[in-house]
């Protein structure tokens, strides 16, 4: 059964002071459901990470559906932590191709500004493995740190040739009225930054804060389909960046780039764009490597040159802004990519738009690059 | 302060957080930290534990300025990336200024207070890595 997305709900990623969690949420889910056309759903999946620790709602997708008028609808919360969104729409595929239910609402929601930001780096230290790895003081960004030098070392890349990353997130993001940080920097100014975790700055990394996304799926396209879902797989399991053989080329995202090419034989660098899930500088050159978008060792450069940009001979990387620019409400990041590549392949996209562009891809290691997830779009044109 | 350390917690982790125990495949031959009930490599639940080295070589190491709350008073903390025979391991990196920190440069394990929650009354002591002296360990 295909599986159809017919209706998209961005809100701005910043700091919604006026909104709690439930009403931020409701907002990206009612516009998905306006653009889709519909007022009744199936089935309800939030996707949501931090909230249970920052907003202390349990039952999120419950109360979110009784605040939708949403009668009757069965309801669904999944977390998988910095992937949680990408996960909810793997499941919410998996529920239409089983026939479970024709039409589903998934909302991804977090608010990361209600705490002071040192709180909320102790929530998300907890992306790593909680049990003894995060019982010390590691940070959101000490794995990042760790992987950033032991990629500039091996491949004797410069910190100055690293912020070529980030810069390029950022002159994507100016055009995106729904990013976070809708301005270019100057790479110059990214070693300069105030530091995370040696080598890495304040801008190669997220910055903390609210969203919500949402997307209509459905097994029928009733004329307004913007998208279907061609694949949307994930695999856990694998060792940890740490833990791997190459900490630098982590299994877990080999895993879905091979189904990719199993299930439709095209590789990443085939399709047209990408969404990256790059919380830091380091963790996007790793993804963009383990997808074979670049030579080992060479993604910075290649962003530097212009590869991945309107114009470059490789896919548009992060038209958004990607997690540094348009921003990584975590557990709503995968919800805002999928949405944005479905505007991107029916060539609505507001922002920097891929002109032509059929296939969208998005992918989100977890923290400690354990598990990937994977989902691949196309026009339905 | 951070109110947020459990006593169970505590007690659970002291075997890899205090000894570096971890566990070897018998099917891969290979070893991993913290010890899981299944092999992270082959799947293998036929696991031994072992005690990993306490002597081992940096391969990175970072210096966290975002630190947690509970603990911004030891701003900026040095985390490490230490091999420890044919494992990896990050831990903290204690008793050395971030300016003298190489990678290939030898470390050493010591007990060292992790974390302290004074509202709920407990000390968490870990493995931290120090670097080698020259010539012989500091002991411990
Ligand atoms: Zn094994």
């Amino acid at each position: 059964m295909e599986v159809y997305i017919t209706g998209v709900g961005l809100t701005k990623v910043g700091r919604h002071f006026d909104l709690g969690l439930r009403e931020l949420a409701a907002r990206a889910a009612l516009e998905a459901l306006d653009s889709a056309r519909v007022d009744k759903v199936d089935a309800v999946i939030v996707s949501s990470t931090l909230s249970y620790r920052e907003a202390g709602q349990f039952d999120l997708a419950g109360h979110l559906a009784g605040a939708l008028g949403l009668k009757g609808a069965q309801t669904f919360a999944v977390e998988a932590g910095d992937a949680s969104g990408l996960a909810a729409v793997e499941a919410a595929c998996s529920l239409i191709r089983a026939g479970s239910a024709g039409r589903v609402l998934v909302v991804g929601v977090d608010k990361l500004t209600d705490y002071v930001s040192s709180r909320v780096y102790r929530d998300l230290q907890r992306l790593y493995e909680a049990e003894v790895q995060a019982l010390y003081d590691i940070g959101h960004a000490g794995v990042a740190g760790l992987l950033a030098r032991l990629y500039m070392e091996r491949f004797g890349v410069s910190r100055d040739t690293l912020s070529y990353w980030p810069a390029m997130d950022h002159s994507h993001a100016k055009h995106n009225p729904y990013a976070m940080l809708p301005f270019a920097i100057d790479p110059a100014a990214v070693p300069k930054a105030l530091k995370v975790a040696e080598p890495l700055t304040l801008l190669d990394s997220f910055p903390l804060g609210d969203g919500a996304a949402a997307l209509v799926l459905e097994s029928e396209p009733h004329g307004d389909a913007r998208a279907k879902v061609v694949l949307a797989t994930s695999a856990a399991g694998y060792p940890s960046f740490t833990m791997n053989e190459d900490p630098l080329a982590p299994e877990s995202v080999g895993e879905v780039a091979a189904r990719l090419r199993e299930v439709t034989g095209i590789a990443p660098v085939d399709v047209d764009v990408i969404e990256l899930g790059d919380t830091f500088t380091s963790i996007g050159l790793i993804l963009a490597e383990s997808l074979g978008l670049s030579e080992p060792g060479r993604a910075a450069v290649d962003a530097m040159e212009g590869r991945f940009t309107l114009g470059g001979d490789g896919p548009v990387v992060n038209p958004s802004g990607g997690l540094k620019a348009r921003g990584h409400p975590v557990g709503a990041t995968g919800v805002y990519m999928v949405g944005e590549l479905a505007l991107q392949v029916s060539g609505e996209y507001p922002g920097l738009k891929v002109d032509g562009a059929r296939r969208g891809l998005a992918v989100i290691a977890s923290g400690d690059g354990s598990s990937a997830h994977l989902v691949l779009v196309e026009g339905v044109a | 302060m951070s109110m947020d350390l459990s006593v169970p917690e505590t007690w659970r982790v002291k075997g890899a957080l205090y000894r570096l125990e971890a566990a070897r495949c018998k099917a891969c031959g290979r070893i991993h930290y913290p010890p899981m009930p299944a092999c992270p490599y082959c799947g293998s639940r036929d696991l031994e534990r072992v005690t990993l080295p306490s002597e081992g070589v940096l391969e990175s190491y970072t210096v966290v300025y975002a630190v947690p709350e509970g603990s911004r008073h030891k701003a900026p903390v040095l985390l490490g990336l230490v091999r420890l025979g044919r494992v990896r391991v990050v831990a903290e990196i204690t008793d050395a200024d971030p300016s003298e920190l190489r990678t290939g440069m030898e470390v050493e394990a010591v007990l060292r207070r992790i974390r302290s929650d004074r509202e709920a009354g407990i000390i968490r002591y870990g493995v931290m890595f120090r670097p080698k002296l020259k010539g012989g360990s500091r002991g411990g």
